[in-house]
């Protein structure tokens, strides 16, 4: 109706228009001419342009999400995505962001578990269309007679002694099996080094990664459970796969190329080169999986740095003649093992590079993460190569990485920890930046890795910047993304020192009992003194006494088995002064008996401020208490006190004798 | 081709003498080694010479006009500084220019033409004596032996004009007194002015002055449309600078060094200054444009061996990968994206019919018309038939089967009513 409706006006739009033309042909026959002529092409030039009907276009499944995507930005006030479900169990200190990030994890497996266990009670399928993945899976051979079949079955569900047993079976049978199927049956003994794979659904998180961070785990600390699993599993001499290497009558490249990357992979290097000699002698050719797999191992084989280098340059030297195309596999592997070889590697860093892009494969961020590693060498002195870091980074900022190496995700702590090294601010910026690049913040890796880089950079900003763009990101970083370690927050203070804003304790007292800090005694010593230390306005005075008195009732409760911090004299004289600055006189009195409870010795100097405050309010009782308490110490300064005290105030006949009492008494005891 | 460009240049110069053989010259003798050479070749090949000679002007000027505004100063300069030189340090080559460009003009222009001329600059001269000593002072004194090469460099430029300027010149002879001011007004009047007090320096100051004003004028005699045409090449040859690295690397190369023989003065450091910056550039980035290895070459092909399809190195490497990277969504979507990717979601844009791709190649008539499914099987009448027909009717309304499951249906009531067989008959007899 309403389309008819617009037809039918915009015809009548176009009759009257035809008889204004009309009348504007006869009034002006002169300038008709121009108005005619354009107002009848109008409709000519629009028939000659052609009308373009555009292509159906096929959106990906995620095209809609993905542009979704890109109009969320981090909530800096929010905590981690994995944790809203739930408000209550919003993670606040980094230990609980590990143990419910574990917990879910640790579910979910659960769930997936007994989802395979017990098939049989999960067979019902409810989803329409069909979904795959929420249907259990089959990890129980079924297919139990004699055949390759079966072999290969097994092979898929990666049953390594039950695939061996079966092959074997199959040859006393007399079946023969294929090459391809033996291949892979070679390849599942070679990788899982001739054992059972131990368990598929290992957490996440690995129970090693709930360490302190604190203690700056290296680099490949994320792959530790992998390495020992190494150690453990060795290469053994004549084990299934060599056997079975050994029936075969011709095994081609990739027979060899399974053994060569079981035996690299499980530490029997020099077997590795041997059995490679043996792929040249029978006229083979190796694929570049092989000499990945001999470059990776090429600096075990040899001890001097240039034999190691010139080994891998005769191995890429072979790959060429071979004919054989180099990944960026390789690249990342020669540059790895150039990190093993000294000065060297300094020196053939870049033209390994520099082939790389010769052969348009980009370097990957393992690439460069090998370089970085390469010229700066942990625990080394920095002699001036902070350019390298910078070149590094000016051949990556703004880039986008996809992840293509394992040690990809080694990239960006390793280069804030040399910015951190180095006290390079502007460099720790831009990897900042590159993070934000793309999908970059994929290749930050795991938990523990971000929360390595956060503490570099965090601890980096605490050193280099004013406090202003210290507490930017702080309130940015922290605790949506990075729980700090008390080591973070005694830098944070420090760099508060230094830009004298300690009228910001209060607030960080409070975060840092949120993140379960609260009870780190070197941590709360190095923030009393820091409020005991200097005199402040009226207000933050009093905000200063609230802090200490809630630091107070810290010490007071050690609920659920936590550390008990114990007062010392140091700190309870910080109370005290704390609380004398802002004139809480009763409070400061409770905190000064607690020196007695706790076996601590007050200073003289406290005890004198002590009086000059309770002097400016008159109170003779407690200064001569003050007294009583001073000489209950034995403190060679009680006299002076009591001379002090004799001077300053108005004593009545009571006081007096107390005082004299305590006079000789001290003096006798001396 | 730098000394084919000068045998050419040799070649054009031959002619011209040749044209101007009447004359009486002097020198002559000197060159009469060099002129019958000359001679044969340029008779022989006159026309292709003049091509050749289009071809080169354009590259040389790729090649010359490097250092763009020098171009015009060392005319001015080489004015003044031919004067100075010892004409008996020059080469043959040189003295052949000579005689052609100076000699010629200075036997026969008519002194008293010039004479007015000059004594009317003078006035200017005193004006434009510091605007001389300035371009003097810039262009720096140059080494007369630097000059031997120099000369020929100089009428390349205006190779392609050249019959002209030789015309006028010749011409300029005969009319010399009606077009003399007229030439003279063609030329810059500073240019003017610093040539002679250029010469006034000089004991024999007037012949001094009227060589190089008529070196000045052969120069400006180069028509505009050359001159612009040669600024455009200029603009192309600095944007192939900036360009660096060219496939044709080499007439880049050339230049630069083609300046360096030719003075070490101006140009070598103008063009030190420009390469000097790039190269500046590069060296800033150099760690990663050093060179390679030089092992692998690039675009080498390798045997198909490993097109198997992922083995379990692959797919545990691609694992490994992702365990190693952060997988974790960060919001809602990027968390509706991952369970897309495992299948978990409907799919985006919304299709009301995904999953049911099979049953989207069956026709809806294959759905609605189940009649011919009755037939073969059933009785054409009756309450079987009838009940048969209710059954196809609420079959072909049902969307929830598919049209298998319809005909198995139908199927079902086959061989029902073929087991009631006789429990109909005797129900229907």
């Amino acid at each position: 109706m309403a389309s008819s409706c617009s037809q039918a006006l915009r015809h009548h739009a176009c009759k009257s228009s035809r008889i204004l033309r009309i009348h504007l042909q006869k009034s002006w026959p002169n300038r008709g001419f121009a108005l005619n002529s354009a107002a009848d092409n109008q409709p000519a030039v629009s028939s000659l342009e052609e009308i373009v009907i555009p292509k159906k276009k096929t959106w990906s499944k995620e095209a809609v999400l993905q542009a979704l995507v890109s109009t969320v930005n981090r909530d800096p006030t929010a905590s981690d995505y994995r944790f809203q479900d739930d408000p209550y169990l919003t993670p606040k200190t980094s230990l609980d962001f590990k143990l419910f990030s574990l917990s879910q994890e640790s579910g979910r497996n659960t769930a997936k578990y007994f989802i395979n266990k017990y098939p049989n009670y999960f067979q019902k399928d409810y989803a329409q269309p069909h979904i795959p993945c929420l249907m259990p899976e089959t990890l129980e051979a079924r297919i139990e007679d004699l055949s390759e079949a079966a072999l290969t079955e097994r092979i898929e569900l990666r049953k390594v002694r039950a695939a061996v047993d079966l092959y074997d079976q199959l040859l006393q049978a007399g079946t023969s099996v294929s090459l391809d199927v033996t291949n892979d049956l070679l390849d599942l003994i070679c990788f899982y080094g001739d054992r059972d794979p131990a368990q598929e659904n290992v957490p996440e998180q690995r129970s090693e990664e709930t360490e302190d961070v604190q203690e700056e785990p290296q680099p490949r600390k994320g792959r530790a459970p992998k390495a020992s699993d190494l150690l453990k599993a060795t290469w053994k001499e004549n084990n299934n796969a060599e056997r079975i290497f050994a029936l075969l009558s011709e095994p081609n490249t990739r027979s060899y190329s399974a053994l060569i990357r079981g035996m690299v992979k499980y530490g029997a290097y020099s077997r590795a080169f041997s059995t490679y000699t043996d792929l040249l002698n029978n006229r083979l050719t190796a694929d570049v999986n092989i000499f990945n797999a001999l470059i990776t191992a090429a600096p075990e084989v040899q001890e001097k740095y240039n034999e190691k280098w010139e080994l891998i340059v005769d191995l890429l030297k072979q790959m060429a003649e071979q004919k054989v195309k180099p990944n960026l596999l390789t690249f990342n592997a020669v540059l790895k093992a150039l990190r093993r070889c000294g000065a060297l590697g300094k020196s053939q860093a870049f033209p390994v590079i520099s082939e790389m892009k010769a052969l348009s494969i980009e370097p990957s961020l393992a690439s460069y993460n090998h370089v970085l590693s390469i010229f700066y060498k942990t625990g080394a002195p920095i002699q001036g190569q902070k350019d390298i870091l910078q070149e590094v980074m000016y051949e990556v900022s703004g880039k986008s990485f996809t992840p293509q190496d394992p040690d990809d995700a080694q990239f960006f702590i390793t280069a804030m920890r040399i910015c951190l090294d180095t006290k390079d601010i502007e460099q720790a910026y831009r990897v900042h930046e590159l993070l934000r690049v793309g999908e970059n913040w994929r290749l930050m890796g795991n938990d523990l890795k971000q929360n390595i880089y956060y503490t570099r950079f965090f601890s980096l900003l605490c050193l280099m910047e004013n406090v202003d763009v210290v507490l930017k990101w702080y309130r940015d970083l922290i605790p949506s993304v990075y729980y700090p370690t008390s080591n973070i927050m005694t830098d944070l203070l420090r760099a508060l020192d230094t830009d004298s804003r300690l009228d910001l304790i209060p607030q960080i007292w409070k975060d840092i009992k949120l993140l379960g800090h609260a009870n780190r005694q070197k941590l709360v010593e190095e923030l009393l003194a820091l409020m005991a230390r200097e005199k402040h306005s009226q207000e933050v005075q009093e905000s200063f006494a609230d802090c200490a008195l809630d630091i107070k009732r810290m010490y007071n409760t050690g609920d659920r088995g936590k550390v008990m911090m114990s007062w010392t004299a140091g700190s309870l004289s910080d109370v005290i002064s704390v609380l004398l600055a802002a004139q809480r006189r009763q409070d400061a009195w409770d905190t000064l008996k607690l020196f007695k409870t706790h076996n601590r010795v007050p200073s003289a100097e406290l005890l004198n401020q002590f009086l000059t405050c309770v002097k400016e309010s008159g109170d003779v009782d407690q200064a001569v208490e003050l007294v009583q308490i001073s000489a209950g110490f034995c403190l060679p300064e009680t006299p002076e006190l009591i001379q002090r005290i004799q001077q300053e105030f108005e004593l009545s006949e009571q006081h007096k004798s107390i005082l004299s009492d305590l006079e000789i008494r001290t003096f006798n005891s001396e | 081709m730098y000394r084919r460009l000068i045998h050419i240049y040799q070649v054009r110069n031959g002619l011209i003498h040749i044209q101007n053989r009447r004359l009486p010259s002097t020198k002559c003798k000197e060159r009469e080694s060099f002129v019958p050479v000359i001679w044969a070749t340029g008779r022989a090949s006159q026309r292709p010479l003049g091509t050749s000679s289009i071809s080169f002007s354009e590259n040389k000027e790729s090649s010359t006009s490097l250092s763009e505004d020098n171009k015009k100063r060392p005319e001015e300069n080489e004015a003044s500084a031919e004067v100075n030189s010892d004409r008996q340090e020059n080469t043959k080559i040189n003295e052949g220019n000579e005689i052609s460009n100076a000699m010629l003009t200075s036997q026969l222009e008519t002194e008293p033409v010039v004479k007015p001329e000059d004594s009317k600059k003078f006035d200017k001269t005193k004006t434009g004596k510091e605007s001389l000593l300035e371009l003097l002072g810039a262009m720096k004194v140059e080494v007369t032996t630097i000059r031997k090469i120099r000369p020929p460099k100089i009428p390349r430029i205006n190779e392609r004009p050249d019959p002209q300027p030789m015309e006028s010149a010749h011409s300029m002879f005969q009319h010399a007194t009606a077009e003399g001011s007229q030439q003279r007004e063609t030329l810059n009047p500073t240019l003017v002015a610093a040539a002679s007090a250029a010469a006034s320096t000089l004991p024999n100051s007037r012949q001094a002055e009227s060589e190089l004003l008529q070196q000045l004028r052969k120069h400006e005699a180069i028509p505009e449309t050359q001159r612009r045409a040669d600024g455009q090449n200029i603009g192309d040859i600095i944007a192939d600078m900036k360009v660096g690295k060219r496939q044709n690397g080499r007439s880049n190369a050339r230049p630069s060094s083609q300046i360096r023989f030719d003075d070490d003065g101006q140009g070598y450091t103008q063009d030190r200054g420009i390469t000097g910056e790039l190269d500046a550039v590069r060296t800033r980035k150099s760690p990663f444009t050093s060179k390679r290895l030089n092992i692998f070459t690039a675009g080498a092909e390798q045997d198909s061996l490993s097109d198997l399809g992922p083995t379990l190195w692959d797919i545990n490497l691609a694992k490994q990968i992702v365990q190693t990277t952060n997988q974790m969504p960060r919001n809602g979507f990027e968390e509706m994206i991952q369970w897309t990717k495992e299948g978990k979601l409907w799919q985006y844009p919304i299709n009301n019919e995904a999953g049911l791709e099979e049953e989207a190649n069956v026709p809806f008539h294959e759905h609605v018309f189940l009649e011919k499914h009755l037939d073969e099987s059933f009785p054409r009448q009756g309450p079987v038939r009838h009940f048969m027909e209710l059954v196809i009717t609420g079959l072909a309304k049902n969307h929830h089967l598919t049209v298998q499951q319809k005909q198995e249906h139908i199927a079902w009531f086959r061989d029902y009513f073929q087991q009631k067989d006789n429990v109909l008959k005797e129900a229907e007899v």
